[in-house]
């Protein structure tokens, strides 16, 4: 197991500045996770740190050891890529045991890290078939055996998911987090959905433009974001971002002096009495999901503002007033980082 | 309400009522398959039919007269007439040179220009230029090349101390000749189809392998090679069935010589048939060429099933 420092580190295709320079922790053991939306450099990042592409400045450190000109077969990183990257002529137990082959592994050894990579991903009666006779899932598992076999000190998984259909990219989910528990490796995840995201990781990297908008837990990347583009890519339905000026705050809080904004989470407003709420709005569209419902409010200025209502959806076109517990409010800047919460003692 | 029963009444109208719809479909993919299915039969089947026929045949064009002999033409060249085992051995050799050859250097070229770099088109299009050259033009050029001492080759193998053969004059050096010339000729042709093949291999693989520590050459043998399978398979196939249909090649070089050393089957068949005039023995021929390619390409196809 290892850690991971990335100091300064850029990357550069041609004229494009990719990553424009990314210093980060990785613990060894920790769960973290690459997000951010296409395009942002995430999986460049991941490629850079398992050797697939050169860095063009800064210093990548795995454990102690400087990495930057360190062949991929010696960094003791795997990876599961996006396409899984089976090899199509080879059965499962020789893709598990490709990597073993050509680093010369004994094939009585080989054999008994396949089963045992087999039997930790349930594979066992699987290792004789072609991927071509796999599905989806089965897959998914067979590449995240292939690197298991090689017991590196470091996983590197490339939107492992994204191929797969929502039911099953949620039990792979709990897989992998499974899979992390037992092994207690280092592992860097990269998605660009952040359920996944908030779901897997002990640390998330938001990443925008090839730059680190802000690291943290979960709970701090939701409770705390650190600019708007992190309040609003963390947390489903995203985050409503309405002028301080059709906001109404309770007497006596005062939003600081640099906030044009105040952002509150769909799942935090709730309809209250009239003439007693922060905002008011007539419901445009109110859509039922089941366990709650996704009331899109137009407010007075013609902003619409998402609210997650639970019980029965007020009918469409209907008047109404949303209140918020004052501890869930954020507030931004013009340029859109975050300024604190309004403060001071709310008189009711 | 009134425009879809107006276009349900207008369906009905048009419809053929006692046809079902799988013979409606069925009309429907004959009646697509038609025009290749004409051509098939007028231009493949018919002159192969043909073909068969005049080989049960003793049939001169100068006298016009043709006299059913049964398999005798089939007996004269597989039991009684030596040319025709000369002339398909040199076809073999022909085909044993040129095969590997071609295939080994498209291979090479394909590794080397698959890739994304500046000029690489450049570089593609001079390998490929030969194939769409004229093969007349092709062959008169390399005969002058290959002339005795005033060939440019000899002239630029003595520029090294080394005194070349007549190429063209000596039977060895003669098919040796033929063969690179051709190979340099086609080689374009296979060296496109296996850039194909290897851009259509996701880099995953190659990233995949990489990391778990596979050299450039085990990356080669154990993945790319393999993948490749299926192109190398229509390559072969298409490259052994080239070799043995040469003419123009043959005919434009050395007309066969010298003392019969480049006689290939096709150059045989057209001797025979329009030098010499026996039509019922040149098909005889015809037909055991067809034989030929078509067992070669069903063990080439079997084996390539074998493997896989």
């Amino acid at each position: 197991m290892s850690s991971l420092t990335l100091s300064g580190i850029k990357k550069r295709f041609g004229k494009v500045d990719v990553i424009r320079g990314v210093d980060l922790e990785v613990e060894d053991g920790e769960f973290v996770v690459f997000v951010g939306p296409s395009g942002c450099g995430k999986s460049t990042l991941l490629r850079m740190i398992a050797g697939l592409e050169d860095i063009t400045s800064g210093e990548l450190r795995i454990g102690e050891r400087v990495m930057n000109e360190v062949q991929p077969a010696r960094r003791g990183v795997a990876m599961v890529f996006q396409s899984y990257a089976l090899y199509p002529h080879l059965t499962v137990r020789d893709n598990m045991g490709f990597g073993l082959k050509v680093r010369g592994v004994k094939p009585e050894e080989r054999a008994s890290r396949i089963a045992a990579a087999a039997a930790i991903l349930k594979l066992d009666a699987l290792l004789e078939r072609f991927p071509r006779e796999l599905s989806g899932g089965q897959r998914q598992r067979v590449a995240i055996g292939r690197a298991i076999v090689g017991e590196p000190d470091v996983f590197l998984f490339d939107e492992p998911l994204s191929n797969l259909d929502a039911e099953l990219r949620v039990h792979m989910r709990s897989e992998i987090a499974a899979l992390h528990q037992r092994l207690g490796n280092t592992m860097i995840y990269v998605t660009h959905d952040q359920i996944e995201a908030m779901t897997l990781a002990d640390k998330i990297v938001v990443l925008r433009d090839g730059i680190v908008e802000q690291v943290g837990t979960p709970h701090e990347l939701y409770r705390r974001p650190r600019n708007l583009f992190v309040a609003q890519f963390i947390g489903s339905p995203k985050m409503n971002v309405v002028p301080l000026a059709d906001v109404e705050l309770p007497p006596g809080l005062v939003a600081p002096a640099n906030a044009v904004s105040i952002g509150m989470r769909p799942e935090h407003l709730a309809i209250t009495n009239p003439g007693s709420g922060i905002v008011s709005g007539r419901v445009a569209i109110a859509e039922y999901t089941g366990a709650s419902s996704l009331l899109h409010v137009e407010l007075d200025s013609g902003a619409i503002c998402l609210v997650v209502h639970q019980g029965d959806e007020p009918q469409a076109g209907k008047r109404i007033d949303l209140r918020i517990d004052t501890g869930n409010l954020h507030s931004f800047g013009a340029d859109g980082t975050a300024c604190g919460p309004p403060t001071g003692h709310p008189r009711s | 309400m009134g425009q879809p029963a107006t276009m349900a009444a207008r369906a009905q109208r048009n419809d053929a009522p006692w046809l079902t719809l799988k013979m409606r479909e069925a009309m429907e993919a004959w009646l697509f398959l038609s025009p290749t299915l004409a051509g098939f039969l007028i231009f493949f089947v018919a002159p192969l039919v043909a073909v068969l026929g005049y080989s049960l045949t003793e049939w001169n064009l100068l006298s016009q007269q043709a006299t059913f002999v049964g398999l005798a033409n089939y007996d004269d060249a597989l039991m009684r007439n030596a040319d025709f085992w000369h002339v398909a051995r040199n076809s073999a050799v022909f085909a044993l040179g040129l095969v590997p050859l071609n295939m080994a250097l498209a291979l090479l070229l394909a590794l080397a220009l698959s890739g994304r770099f500046r000029g690489v088109v450049v570089f593609r299009t001079i390998f490929f230029a030969p194939v769409v050259t004229s093969a007349a033009a092709w062959a008169i050029v390399w005969k002058f090349q290959l002339q005795g001492e005033a060939g440019f080759i000899n002239q630029v193998l003595a520029g090294i101390g080394i005194t070349g053969p007549n190429w063209l004059r000596e039977p060895n050096w003669a098919m040796a000749a033929v063969i690179v010339t051709r190979v340099i000729k086609m080689v374009g042709l296979n060296m496109i189809l296996y850039i194909a093949a290897l851009q259509a291999i996701p880099r995953d693989y190659d990233a995949a392998a990489r990391l778990e520590g596979a050299s450039g050459l085990q990356i080669f043998r154990m993945i790319t090679w393999p993948l490749l399978g299926p192109t190398t398979l229509v390559i072969m196939v298409i490259t052994t069935i080239g070799s043995f249909k040469v003419f123009d090649h043959i005919y434009l070089m050395t007309g066969g010589g010298p003392e019969n050393g480049t006689l290939v089957l096709a150059f045989y068949i057209y001797q025979q048939g329009f030098e010499f005039f026996n039509v019922g023995y040149a098909s005889a021929l015809a037909m055991i060429m067809f034989v030929i390619v078509m067992a070669l390409t069903v063990v080439q196809l079997a084996l390539r099933r074998k493997d896989t």
